[in-house]
């Protein structure tokens, strides 16, 4: 599968395997605890935020670094 | 003869990780933005634009590892102003066998702010006091 932004892709896949096996061999099993893909995950991020920008996708409200954000509500 | 994928139904081609967090109670949420295609012909495609073929939707799903549930919500950004799809889906493991999976699914359209269930239960209303009338 790949990225929005097409120069992401590659740093997309790389994150995904992290964060699956991270996932299944952690999360899954109880162990919430020390996200070993923060890193990758910031890179991944700052290269799909420009393509949202570029694209202009009307992404509303989300803040980004961590706050949960409530469903937005549907029509503009 | 080269086939089109299927107008009626999106494919899915772009997967994106907007967020992703574990919350104070463990659970963890992510926020996706999917991109689809529908499968326009490539002449449609040449006359608006191949960027203007894709559509987005944001997606919000929560998974409780302790409860083995998964909960996602997922609503339309592109073409706001004439259709709204929200889908919501939860999945949770089966009471008798928990092995297995129920999958509970429910979207609700509304086009043009009016909800299509509102829209039939009046023209339904409409059409029982009409008949009422000629009896």
């Amino acid at each position: 599968m790949n990225s929005v932004g097409e120069a992401c892709t590659d740093m997309k896949r790389e994150y995904d395997q992290c964060f699956n096996r991270w996932f299944a061999e952690k999360f899954l099993k109880g162990d919430g605890s020390g996200d070993p893909c923060t890193d990758l995950f910031k890179r991944y991020q700052q290269c799909v935020q420009k393509a949202i920008k570029e694209k202009e996708i009307p992404i509303e409200g989300l803040e980004f670094m961590g706050h949960s954000k409530e469903k937005p509500e549907g029509s503009s | 003869m080269q086939k089109y994928p299927n107008p009626m139904n999106p494919s899915v081609v772009g997967v994106d990780v907007l967020d992703r967090h574990i919350d104070p109670s463990g659970k963890l949420h992510s926020h996706r933005l999917l991109s689809t295609e529908w499968g326009l012909l490539s002449i449609v495609k040449s006359i608006i634009g191949a960027a203007r073929s894709k559509t987005y939707v944001q997606e919000h799903s929560v998974v409780d590892p302790v409860e083995k549930t998964m909960e996602l919500q997922s609503t339309n950004i592109s073409f706001t102003n004439m259709v709204s799809v929200d889908e919501r889906l939860t999945y949770k493991p089966y009471p008798q066998d928990t092995e297995k999976t129920v999958l509970t699914q429910e979207a609700i359209i509304t086009v043009k702010g009016v909800s299509l269930s509102s829209y039939l239960e009046g023209l339904m209303a409409s059409t029982i006091s009409s008949n009422a009338n000629e009896g």
